[in-house]
């Protein structure tokens, strides 16, 4: 009887399966080296290379904490600390706390008070036994990208100046929710007067027409860096049984309601993209076509279309990944329950037949 | 789970729901790594207590979030609480998360211990009535259930004077929307640079088929169960049988013509966007085959070159 349930689990765990034996790893994550941090401290390995840094792995702690405390703060930007460790090449953020900061895009700026704040909360996180410093700070952009703006860089450069290692994670709440998947980006910024040996293709992301400036801009002076998640056993545990509890959250989530606003906008800015990228192909494309020389200039209108494509179609994966949810619920709860089969049965036993046959037709 | 006392054992009557949040349990499960950690080996066994933070409307009580407490064991076996580090930890809290009050307290552990009534009392300063949440943080292999209970407490009188005692309380797990992707996300360890359509549409159907395996391994099991009552096998349980009922009768679950109408303009309006997608990307296919074709067979260079 329960073992379609003991397949259901079986599935999820293969699924975990992946992520086993990084468990013991994962809990030597937690411990802390007071003397091997203060001998990297000394050292400073990261001075010698600006791209030192290649990878941050992040626990499930920090990530819950931030997405949650990212979406709180609905339309507004907030921000926090990371508190972490280095290990080699890499950032361990074990543990994230909310600074009492928040405002528009030009304001994400630790002030005084927070700085106040940041110092008495570390204090005090010491104490009950999180030794780790702090190691960086994140912030959200609700619903344009994770990406640094040029106040970000400055912010990003000053710390990366005198608060080595630093780290800086974006988060996008709203994209979040209609991914269906935590958007968030780990970056370092470059010294000033350094020039990037080579593009490194960073990854696509949309963003809005009117940010598309400030993140071309700036987007060559920093990088990013690569993002993996990390849990305990104990944490591993406790995530296997809340599935017991937890699958109906699946069934009832509605991504296309919640991030009805968010969809909207995204439409608007496909819209406005392709305007741009019309006139600019109706001017200088067609322009150099007459011309004789269709060379590299006028790809740029074509790469432009290209990228609208690329948001247009990211736009409809989400659509028809919110749409899939409501139809799949609609079969399953809203079919009516046949009269025939009814009459075959006792009445409690039978009326539940088409009930649980359903989903198995799905 | 074991209970030494029948005492404890009682259900709690309050009529008061728990919502408890995963970050608590992910929380409270940090802290106890944390310390087994620093502490040096798995042997070395600390209880790990904490402030359990949240949100109470009605009847209904959220927990959602939860901070480290310190404390010390005296000679006698009691803990003493560090009430200047919780008075300021919390201060700290209501200065990022204002709407977040104390809801009470939890510990690690396999059973309640009797000292834990007087730290249940020291809370009480702070909240009427009080949560205390025990995480067992060595749980069984094979486990079904969430290694965690909850208590409140009701006055008894016990010989003749009035006493505390735990009862327990039942509760569900709640997610806000961000929640759950993050746990999704973690319970997986999903690569973070998995950002292809086809990879994420995949993820999402497999939690979605996952989640309708759930269900349809709950409902044969109650289907089972109902058929046995049925043939008299097994002892007719006029609760359990009562709730399928009402539970059947809920079904279809919305059948309103307003909701037809609603679905049916959503499912329209995702499938205009994948329409007006696949216009897009043959626009921008045509825009290149016109370039394309522009450039092979242009008359004004083909004249040039000649």
């Amino acid at each position: 009887m329960a073992e379609d349930a003991g397949a259901a689990q079986r599935r999820w765990e293969l699924e975990n399966e992946l992520a086993q034996p990084q468990d013991a790893v994962a809990d030597s994550y937690y411990h802390y080296d007071l003397a091997e941090q203060q001998q990297l401290q000394r050292e400073k390995p990261w001075s010698k290379d600006p791209h030192y840094f290649k990878r941050v792995h992040i626990s499930a702690l920090a990530l819950l904490k931030m997405a949650m405390h990212a979406k709180s703060g609905g339309n507004i930007e907030v921000m926090g600390m990371l508190q972490g460790k280095v290990v080699g090449q890499a950032f361990i953020v074990v543990d994230a706390f909310a600074l009492p900061v928040e405002g528009t895009e030009t304001r994400v700026n630790a002030q005084t008070e927070a700085y106040e704040y940041m110092v008495d909360f570390a204090e005090t996180t010491k104490l009950s036994g999180r030794l780790e410093n702090m190691v960086g700070w994140y912030h959200s952009h609700p619903g344009y990208g994770c990406w640094l703006s040029g106040i970000d860089c400055q912010t990003q450069m000053t710390q990366q100046m005198f608060q080595e290692p630093f780290l800086a994670l974006v988060i996008d709440p709203h994209r979040t929710i209609a991914a269906g998947k935590v958007e968030l980006g780990a970056f370092r910024t470059y010294p000033q007067n350094y020039k990037p040996p080579d593009e490194p293709a960073s990854e696509y992301q949309t963003i809005p027409l009117e940010k598309i400036e400030d993140f071309g801009v700036h987007c060559k002076s920093y990088y990013a860096l690569e993002v993996d998640y990390f849990k305990s056993s104990l944490d591993a545990a406790l995530l296997d049984t809340l599935w017991n509890k937890y699958w109906v959250n699946t069934l009832a989530a509605s991504p296309l309601l919640a991030t009805r606003a968010l969809g909207t906008g995204q439409l608007t800015d496909i819209a406005a993209k392709m305007e741009a990228s019309d006139q600019q192909m109706a001017t200088s494309g067609r322009a150099a076509r007459f011309a004789g020389a269709l060379d590299k200039k006028s790809g740029a209108g074509e790469a432009q279309l290209a990228k609208v494509c690329r948001d247009a179609a990211k736009f409809a994966v989400e659509q028809v990944k919110g749409l899939s949810c409501q139809v799949v619920k609609d079969l399953v709860f809203n079919r009516p329950v046949l009269p025939s089969v009814r009459a075959t049965h006792a009445p409690a036993v039978a009326a539940h037949g088409p009930g649980d046959s359903a989903p198995m037709e799905t | 789970m074991d209970v030494p006392k029948g005492e404890e054992a009682r259900q709690s009557s309050s009529g008061l729901q728990f919502h408890l949040h995963p970050l608590v349990l992910i929380n409270i499960s940090d802290h106890a790594t944390r310390i087994r950690a620093t502490s040096g080996g798995p042997s070395g066994e600390v209880r790990v207590l904490g402030c359990l933070l949240g949100q109470q409307a009605g009847r209904v009580v959220d927990i959602s979030n939860s901070f480290e407490l310190r404390h010390e064991l005296t000679a006698d076996g009691s803990v003493m609480l560090d009430d200047a580090f919780l008075t300021k930890k919390l201060e700290q809290y209501k200065q990022t998360f204002a709407h977040l009050d104390v809801v009470g307290w939890y510990a690690s552990g396999a059973a309640v211990q009797e000292t834990d009534i007087l730290i249940h009392r020291r809370v009480m300063a702070m909240n009427e009535s009080p949560v205390f949440l025990l995480m067992n943080i060595k749980p069984r292999q094979a486990q079904k259930d969430l290694p965690v209970l909850l208590y409140e407490t009701e006055l008894h009188s016990v010989e003749g004077m009035p006493q505390f005692v735990f009862v327990q309380s039942k509760y569900n797990v709640e997610t806000s929307e961000a929640e759950r992707i993050g746990i999704n996300q973690v319970a997986k360890v999903l690569p973070s640079g998995n950002d292809k359509g086809t990879d994420q549409l995949t993820a999402h159907f497999t939690s979605l088929h996952a989640a309708l395996m759930m269900l349809t391994g709950r409902l044969t099991l109650l289907h089972g169960l109902l058929s046995k009552m049925a043939a008299g096998e097994v002892a007719y349980d006029h609760a359990i049988v009562q709730q399928a009922a009402s539970l059947v009768r809920r079904l279809p679950a919305v059948k309103t013509l307003c909701f037809k109408g609603d679905f049916f303009t959503e499912y329209s309006d995702a499938m205009l966007t994948v329409l007006m997608t696949s216009v897009t990307m043959g626009a921008h296919a045509v825009n290149d085959i016109v370039d394309k074709v522009s450039i092979a067979y242009d008359k004004s260079r083909r004249r040039g070159l000649m």
